[in-house]
């Protein structure tokens, strides 16, 4: 089967994102320019495609896996319906969600990173997912597609590399059909002191240097620490769901809090 | 100690069904694989069969995609679903006592029954090592404990799976539909007892009109 290629290109959607009003944003712990977040998270992931994978596996012991398991056992996908893998990257839901839909559904892997998502078609294909699955490249705050097309739209340790996430939240809200539902896996805050102090010295530590010696790219895997950082916290991101219009959102902790899957339905 | 709440709660936090799910899930592929003649999963494409056992405090539900099992812990999309514990499978000899269960509610079994015979047809080809493919995926020591349990489990649900072979779908609808349950009979009880509320209430009501009627002529 054909998979397709569409919209914006990286410059569209870096005109696109100029055209948004002044101001400043994160890159990890440095305040920068909004604009300057999309090609600096660019790099980041052009960097890092190739070795993604194997840096996953190895920076949570294997334990991405088991979060990607909660999310899809959390759902409620069902054949026929029409997925969203946002910020999908190498495509690892992408591929549960393809087998779990059936000929009937469908899945789209979007990614603004052309990189990743190279990686991610090349593995799926090599794994013989090929007949429901389409490849887009695309900004999450601007989604090209219709209002109101998809059943379930997830975004994997995706929402905190975007640099306005309550415009990509909204833009996700639109997309989704009424009875839809919006799943984000991210990196959280941890509920013990401990767990966190302990999380803290992994993630400042040992992370950057496992990302210097693995993928000679201690830089990248720095951003990625700091990153986690910055993001907001479980209550704030349920706030911020909230505000771009979602219902009946919850969420749980994950591995102590070190990830929280957060749900939330249009009606 | 914890309550089990918050034994489940931890359990969830930890993904230890999440766990399970992917280390049955690479044990059934994999014997799918070894096993000397093929078999052929395509009549129940895309189709769910859901376990839900007392003992396990969490549904397992098996997909069919592509010739791949897939195991996920979610019951949201289930074709048929079972629902007992080990305990009861345990006790399963014969196909009458299977209606004996259902009646005595120690078993249920809801959707498609067909679904269920199907798979059972795909346990009964398939002749898992249970302890040692465990072993191999996460070493020896645990898997002794889990090797008593799943010995146990595997006569259990092997049995079953027999039972439900032995083509008893139709008799398993008719004696379904037949017997009765204590829950049927309670809920029933109370729809007979509302209903008959209602009754007295409206023929209390119509009395009253009629008095008016009569008093305003
Ligand atoms: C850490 S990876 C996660 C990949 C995959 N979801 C997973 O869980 O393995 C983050 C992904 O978000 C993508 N990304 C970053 N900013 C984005 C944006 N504004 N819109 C869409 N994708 C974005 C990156 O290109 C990268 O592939």
């Amino acid at each position: 089967m054909s998979s397709v290629e569409k919209n914006s290109t990286p410059s569209q959607v870096q005109n696109d994102a100029n055209s948004v009003a002044d101001n400043t944003t994160h890159f990890g712990f440095q305040t920068i320019d909004k604009e300057e977040k999309i090609s600096k998270v660019a790099g980041v992931f052009h960097s890092v495609a190739k070795q993604y994978d194997v840096m996953n596996d190895l920076m949570s012991f294997g334990i991405h896996r088991l979060w990607k398991r909660f999310t899809i056992d959390a759902s409620g996908v069902r054949p026929g319906n029409k997925v969203l893998d946002l910020a999908g990257g190498t495509g690892d839901l992408t591929a549960k969600f393809s087998q779990l839909v059936g000929k009937e559904g469908q899945v789209i892997l979007a990614d603004i990173n052309s990189s990743m998502l190279n990686v991610g078609r090349d593995k799926l294909r090599d794994r013989g997912l090929v007949q429901n699955i389409e490849y887009v490249q695309a900004n999450a705050e601007y989604l090209p597609f219709e209002e109101n097309t998809f059943d379930i739209v997830t975004i994997a340790f995706g929402l905190r590399n975007v640099t306005d996430k309550d415009k990509a939240l909204r833009s996700i809200f639109s997309v989704l059909k009424p009875g839809g539902r919006l799943l984000v896996l991210e990196f959280s805050k941890p509920e013990h002191e401990v767990l966190n102090k302990a999380y803290d010295f992994y993630s400042f530590n040992i992370l950057p240097k496992m990302g210097e010696l693995v993928a000679k790219d201690g830089e990248s895997y720095q951003y990625l620490a700091e990153s986690i950082r910055m993001h907001p916290n479980q209550e704030t991101l349920k706030e911020m769901m909230e505000n771009a219009g979602f219902e009946q959102t919850s969420y749980k902790n994950l591995t102590g809090g070190i990830v929280a899957l957060h749900k939330g339905y249009k009606f | 100690m914890f309550s089990s709440n918050r034994a489940v709660k931890l359990s969830e936090q930890l993904m230890v069904p999440q766990f399970i799910c992917s280390v049955v899930e690479l044990i059934i592929n994999r014997a799918l694989s070894l096993s000397n003649k093929p078999i052929t999963l395509s009549a129940i494409e895309n189709k769910t069969f859901t376990l839900e056992l007392a003992e396990l405090n969490f549904p397992l539900s098996i997909t069919v995609s592509n010739n791949v099992l897939l195991v996920n812990s979610t019951n949201s999309t289930s074709d048929c679903t079972l629902i007992s514990s080990i305990a009861t499978l345990r006790q399963l000899k014969a196909q009458q006592q299977l209606t004996e269960l259902i009646k005595q509610e120690q078993l249920d079994i809801q959707g498609d029954i067909k679904v269920a015979q199907q798979f059972a047809r795909i346990a009964e080809e398939l002749d898992i090592d249970w302890p040692t493919e465990v072993a191999r995926h996460i070493g020896d020591v645990p898997t002794h404990k889990i090797g008593q349990l799943s010995q146990k489990a595997k006569k259990s649900i092997s049995q079953l799976f027999e039972t439900l072979e032995a083509d008893v779908g139709e008799f398993l609808i008719h004696e379904k539909r037949l017997a009765v349950t204590n829950s049927e009979i309670k809920r029933f009880n109370q729809g007979v007892e509302q209903t008959s509320d209602q009754l007295t209430r409206i023929e209390s009501r119509l009395a009253a009109l009629e008095n008016r009627l009569n008093d305003s002529q």
